[in-house]
């Protein structure tokens, strides 16, 4: 369960943090129930500011992701307590369709990019 | 053998199994990962018959400054005869070594950056962190703290039932303060414990699991250390009951007796505690160090050996200068009521 920051990423680490959480759960590593560490903790363990965790972590908590539960932190959420519109998953997906078409990349190329990244995020719940 | 000349025994013991065993282990300290390394820094082929020697002898002469500070305190005790005033000396110098210890290691790796190898002295951009949550009770061993608590219950209310059956017969100070004074000390423990649980940091991408492994092993040794004292102590307040109930000539006895099994107790300990520390030793080196990013600019951001970040949650900060301890932190907070507390307790204990 670790989670990896990259200082020549151009994503704010806020970002990388939250990008990180979701993958974790995505791939099935944080099962939900899972406690993850208060903010003041990771932060102080990636020796950040505190607004750095908070705003990944509310990022989390209105995607679904995460609930708060008051005096015993935060935990990964069910599942069925992330459910979305379709519009709102698919507008992610059509952006990064849009980059690699832009990208020239041909179509057959494209399904195969997103048949393995597929098979990367969802390695754990195979 | 008089309880002086045990206390005097007791000292030097301590003397050369802490402070001459702490010397020479700290003087090898910089070479420990071979000649082309200063102590987490790599250095060039040629630093140590070039600038490096003279950055190390005064490291070394750094380090034995304590030793410089320590001797005429102690020799002045034994002179004047104050000799239970060595006990505060042991305590004061413990701290005073590691502080400088510390501050003296972070200053010599600051002089050694000129020469290190560039490629080297580069922070790695990808860190590792885990997200696994950390809790002292996570490292209590359960069975060692009801037993720590029980006994602590038993006498407190032994204590209490044998003051009150005659309090005019009883000084309140004697049967309670030597008590309280383990009870802190015990208090003292835990919050070391509590610093030590919180204690983390992220771990580069290469190696990680080494890194991983060489911060746990430490931890755990630390925690070790904190937990055989705490029992110690609870040892020394369970035979407290004893020593009052016996009678002066008994208790003469009794206290030689337990002088010795204290020292034996020490010798064991001591013994026990450089077989772990050179196992950590093995698998910290098995680690090989580099520079972590600073994600927060925190050198820009502290001058002064203690400063107030509300916004940085660590309890200690890497400044310019050398190491700040953050007063906004809870740990720091706590740590500043723990020593006014222990200067009203022993103000209340000589009064």
């Amino acid at each position: 369960m670790l989670l990896t920051i990259d200082t020549r990423d151009p994503r704010p680490i806020y970002q990388q943090v939250a990008d990180g959480i979701k993958e974790l759960i995505a791939q099935g590593e944080l099962k939900a129930g899972t406690p993850l560490p208060p903010v003041r903790q990771l932060a102080a363990d990636l020796g950040v500011n505190l607004n750095t965790i908070a705003t990944a972590y509310r990022e989390l908590q209105k995607d679904g992701l995460l609930s708060v539960k008051h005096g015993s932190g935060s935990v990964v959420a069910s599942r069925t307590a992330a459910e979305r519109s379709e519009g709102e998953l698919l507008r992610p997906l059509r952006t990064a369709l849009t980059q690699l078409v832009l990208a020239g990349l041909p179509s057959n190329e494209i399904l195969d990019i997103v048949a393995r990244e597929l098979r990367t995020v969802t390695k754990g719940n195979e | 053998m008089s309880e002086t000349q045990f206390v005097v025994i007791f000292y030097l013991f301590l003397w050369s199994a802490s402070r001459i065993r702490g010397c020479f282990r700290r003087w090898r300290q910089p070479l420990l990962r071979g000649p082309e390394w200063f102590f987490s820094v790599r250095v060039q082929p040629d630093f140590y018959s070039g600038p490096g020697r003279k950055i190390l002898h005064h490291y070394r002469i750094r380090m034995l400054m304590t030793v410089a500070v320590e001797i005429p305190i102690a020799t002045a005790i034994f002179i004047t005869g104050h000799l239970m005033y060595l006990a505060g000396l042991v305590v004061g110098m413990g701290v005073l070594v590691h502080i400088n210890h510390a501050f003296n290691v972070d200053r010599a790796e600051r002089q050694a950056r000129k020469f290190a190898v560039p490629e080297a002295e580069q922070p790695v951009a990808l860190v590792n962190l885990s997200l696994k949550t950390r809790r002292l009770s996570d490292y209590s061993n359960r069975q060692v703290e009801r037993v720590i608590v029980f006994s602590t219950i038993l006498v407190v209310a032994w204590l209490i039932r044998y003051y009150m059956a005659a309090p005019e017969h009883h000084d309140l100070r004697l049967v309670f303060g030597f008590p309280a004074f383990l009870l802190y000390a015990q208090a003292g423990l835990l919050l070391i414990k509590y610093m030590v649980v919180a204690w983390r940091s992220p771990v580069p991408q290469v190696q990680a699991e080494e890194h991983m492994e060489a911060r746990e092993e430490a931890r755990k040794l630390y925690l070790k250390c904190c937990d055989v004292c705490r029992v110690l102590y609870a040892g020394i307040l369970v035979l407290w009951p004893i020593m009052l109930k016996s009678s002066p000539a008994n208790r003469d006895r009794f206290s030689k007796m337990y002088l010795i099994a204290l020292l034996v107790i020490g010798v064991a300990l001591a013994i026990w505690q450089e077989i772990k520390r050179r196992q950590v030793l093995a698998v910290a080196l098995r680690a090989r160090p580099v520079k972590l990013p600073d994600l927060m600019a925190q050198s820009g951001a502290v001058r002064w050996p203690l400063c107030y970040q509300p916004s940085a949650p660590m309890l200690v900060l890497k400044g310019a200068r050398g190491y700040s301890v953050n007063l906004a932190n809870t740990l720091a907070q706590l740590t500043v009521a723990y020593l006014v507390g222990f200067g009203l307790l022993m103000v209340v204990l000589r009064t």
